[in-house]
């Protein structure tokens, strides 16, 4: 009997996963969200420029990571168009280029930015690499045009930014190793201010970067984005998903310590 | 005549009075003392780096100055302002982006002050921006890496002359043998999975360098060797190695250039394409090894619930936990890179590991002094590094 | 011969770029841009090379009606689509959108959503107290899993009438704190791993990719 729960059919707890995620999804429960340290410092930064401050927004992520990176995306350029800051898009990724435009505009469309003089979003451009190391001298080396084609020197809102001299800080997006790449690219080079907001998986990979101020801040998954909504007072998907991600999360534990329950009994039987 | 001199006396006191005025109205706030243009070090060429001393009235008095702007010129043309906006007060450095190399450029510095009223500093001398060869501010990396480069050499030159040198058993590399063998017993392929890496990445290197052992055994036992390959790069050289392989061990007929194939270039795309392959072909032995993301622990549970032996091998340190959790043997970080030499046993490959400890010990030894005299208040260690 | 071209480039290239991370000077910055450019040369024909190899695998397939040859045939059918609508009409052409929209992102989503029911099975198979140091990892893992919701210290403030928001503050200490330094470890390792394996690709030592022997 214990073996068997030991070696339990992993269908079982599929199927338990699946009641976790589905069931708060109908019942509505949200709990009190605590602000972490490196997601305030985010929302400070930003808070804290001055009114014409530029800030761009890396979408690195692609189509399986949007439901962690998307709410976080959405809250901060909130936070960013209702301040009045500009905000430049891009993405290192094919994948991310729709989906950051999506974002962008939709945002935009809420709060009454405009594109072209609130906003502008240059889409994917490959190298990666080297896309950041060409923004350091001039952005319209690498973007010459926007996401819709427009060149970027008929775009207002570029007159006054030429590279990373004219933009306050660097918000990259992540689901892979980008962070990095702007770290030792733009921040050592440039001396470029950055933010990171990864999926949850990569939040402890980046901890030394903070510590170092190598990163101003760090949004991590979509508890990140929960936060940001509640320092923006403007609870969204981020809220919304914190519920079901809690009882997952409960779900797990409650596995972790049954099993071990089950491994502490059996090992005594056997001694 | 009374009149004419009363006249006289009451022009030459409304002159003063205007003169007065005007001095006291427009008064000019002092200008930028001590302005300096130079060549910004280590840098391409592209710019000048303007200093100066603020100007006495900056931020205090009446006529207080609330900025600068920053004016350059070349040759005999008329100064520009090449700030966009005025620095704040209280600024003395300015770097100008645009000097290209070419011209040498004079610079002036102009107090503003919030009636809008400027005055000019002194001009520099004229500088040209002249493109560094060495980068001196890296010069401590660069001889940390030359110290230990040094070391390296040493030890793989040292081991040549055929001295013994330990190497601890990594369990990982040890079951290689055991999983081929396993797999030869029960008849069913071998899969090698390079992750997501590219050929530039150094953990596909050591990733392709483990693969090109693996095929000198399959290529042994003729064993099928399934490699799906996610990098259309990292799929060219690998075919061309493990034919290299084949043929090294004689056995070029039993080559297969159809399992070495390239499935998509799509993170996840490739995992369900690796995973729908584990369940139809239950591969007794797979190995991954190399650059892995969020799909580490997809391929891992899939081939852990085909019965497969497993051994897995990343630097991308956020994913150890998951190898460790569903693979029976995980390589960790730097063991990935010491697995060439630990499979192929070469003095040489072995030597350089030793080269490795050498630069680890040095680092102990900074982090330990370090710490120490942190601890006893003495600060200027971590000072230089923290400025290196 | 046949060995010696591929390892001399390796090692003109391998020291160039080292060096030119060392040398702002526009020269050496110009060299390594075009060896950087006649890198991502290769890649569009590496990639031909391996459309070719997926054409020619499921191809295969198809012909030796091996096991699940019908999906072969979806392949074929997505890839021609993509490049029919995507080449001619451009990616913000409503068609080329909608696929990626209502085709692919629910795709991605499916197999990264897999990882919450995989992390539960395997979470409840790998962690169990064994030794002392798993008793310690387990520990930790638990507190960072409670801590990264907020449940936690919801369960946590309502129950224990002491050390408001003790969950969260302790998965952040343990984030600053054990996970940093065992984490600085790795990666002075990995590191060190680095520079010493491309020493030995740069001189030549390591030659396993080139397929091994001499």
């Amino acid at each position: 009997m214990l073996e068997r729960l030991m070696n339990i059919d992993r269908r079982i707890i599929f199927i338990l996963v699946a009641l976790a995620v589905i069931i708060p999804t109908f019942l509505k429960v949200s709990f009190p969200i605590t602000v972490s340290e490196p997601t305030r410092q985010i929302y400070t930064h930003i808070d804290e420029l001055p009114p014409d401050a530029t800030v761009l927004m890396a979408f690195n992520y692609g189509p399986s990571s949007l439901a962690e990176l998307e709410p976080m995306a959405a809250a901060v350029l909130r936070h960013c168009f209702k301040r009045g800051l500009r905000v430049i898009g891009l993405t290192l990724f094919p994948d991310g280029a729709t989906l950051g435009d999506e974002v962008i505009k939709d945002i935009a469309e809420e709060t009454g930015a405009v594109n072209g003089e609130d906003y502008v979003y240059l889409g994917y451009r490959p190298g990666r690499i080297q896309v950041l190391l060409g923004m350091g001298s001039s952005i319209e080396s690498v973007f010459e045009s926007d996401y819709a084609d427009k060149p970027l020197r008929e775009i207002p809102m570029m007159n006054a930014i030429k590279n990373y001299d004219h933009i306050d800080l660097v918000l990259d997006l992540a689901s892979s190793s980008s962070p990095a790449w702007w770290i030792t690219y733009t921040n050592t080079r440039y001396n470029q201010q950055i933010a990171a907001g990864v999926t949850g998986v990569m939040v402890s990979e980046l901890y030394p970067y903070l510590q170092t101020k190598q990163l101003v801040g760090l949004m991590p998954g979509l508890l990140g984005a929960a936060e940001y909504e509640k320092l923006i007072n403007a609870p969204e998907k981020g809220t919304a998903g914190m519920s079901v991600q809690s009882f997952v999360h409960l779900l797990i534990v409650a596995l972790v310590i049954f099993g071990n329950i089950a491994f502490f009994i059996r090992r005594r039987k056997e001694q | 005549m009374i009149f004419e001199k009363m006249r006289q006396q009451i022009v030459v006191y409304a002159l003063v009075l205007v003169f007065g005025c005007s001095v006291g109205f427009s008064q000019q706030p002092a200008p930028p003392e001590n302005v300096n243009a130079f060549d910004t070090p280590n840098d391409a060429g592209a710019s000048i780096t303007i200093t100066w001393d603020k100007s006495p009235e900056d931020g205090t008095g009446a006529e207080a100055v609330t900025g600068y702007h920053v004016l350059r010129k070349s040759g005999d043309s008329e100064f520009e302002v090449i700030t966009k906006s005025p620095l704040t007060a209280g600024e003395t450095r300015y770097v100008d982006k645009g000097a290209k190399g070419g011209p040498a450029y004079t610079y002036s510095v102009q107090a503003i002050t919030a009636s809008e009223s400027t005055v000019n500093s002194a001009e520099t001398a004229p500088v040209k921006a002249v493109g560094n060869w060495f980068h001196f501010g890296k010069r401590w990396i660069f001889l940390a890496l030359i110290l230990f480069s040094v070391a390296v050499v040493y030890s793989i030159y040292h081991a040549r002359r055929g001295k013994e040198i330990f190497i601890r058993r990594i369990p990982g590399l040890e079951a290689v043998d055991e999983a081929i063998g396993r797999s030869t017993e029960m008849g069913r392929p071998i899969m090698y999975i390079l992750g997501l890496g590219s050929v530039s990445d150094v953990a596909t290197i050591a990733s392709m360098n483990i693969l090109s052992q693996v095929a000198r055994k399959t290529a042994d036992y003729e064993m099928p060797l399934r490699v799906p390959c996610n990098d259309p790069i990292v799929l060219n050289v690998v075919r061309e190695m493990v034919r290299t392989a084949y043929v090294n061990e004689g056995r070029p007929d039993a080559y297969q250039e159809d399992d070495i194939f390239f499935l998509t270039e799509s993170q996840f795309a490739y995992a369900a394409g690796v995973d729908g392959m584990m369940i139809r072909e239950k591969p007794a032995a797979i190995f991954m090894q190399g650059t892995f993301y969020a799909e580490s622990l997809i391929l891992a549970e899939t081939g852990n619930s085909v019965g497969a032996i497993q051994i897995a091998g990343t630097d991308s340190d956020s994913q150890l936990p998951f190898f460790i959790a569903a693979c029976d043997y995980t390589l960790i970080g730097e063991e990935l890179y010491a697995a060439s030499a630990y499979l192929s046993r070469e003095p040489m490959l072995i030597g350089s590991l030793r080269g490795q400890d050498y630069g680890k010990l040095i680092i102990f030894g900074a982090l330990i002094i370090g710490v120490i005299l942190e601890l006893i208040g003495v600060t200027w260690v971590t000072t230089f590094f923290q400025r290196v | 011969m046949r060995r010696q071209v591929p390892l001399a480039l390796c090692f003109i290239f391998g020291l160039v770029m080292m060096l030119a991370e060392f040398s702002p000077h526009p020269v050496s910055q110009g060299i390594r841009k075009e060896i950087i450019d006649w890198s991502l040369i290769i890649w569009p024909f590496a990639l031909v090379l391996a459309v070719a190899s997926l054409v020619h695998t499921h191809w295969i397939r198809i012909r030796r009606r091996a096991e699940y040859w019908q999906y072969s045939y979806l392949v074929f059918i997505g890839m021609i689509v993509m490049v029919v609508i995507g080449i001619p009409f451009g990616k913000r052409h409503p068609a080329f959108v909608w696929m990626f929209e209502n085709v692919q992102v629910p795709m991605d989503a499916t197999m990264f959503s897999l990882l919450a029911f995989i992390i539960a099975s395997a979470a409840y198979r790998a962690f169990r107290a064994r030794t002392f140091e798993a008793s310690l990892l387990l520990a930790a893992a638990l507190i960072v899993m409670i801590g990264n919701v907020p449940v936690g210290d919801f369960i946590w403030n309502k129950l224990i009438p002491f050390g408001d928001d003790l969950p969260s503050t302790a998965r952040q200490w343990i984030l600053d704190n054990p996970n940093l330094s065992s984490r600085r470890g790795i990666i002075l390792g990995i590191s060190l791993g680095v520079i010493s394996q491309s020493i030995r690709i740069i001189l030549g030592i390591e030659r396993s990719y080139l397929g091994g022997g001499d």
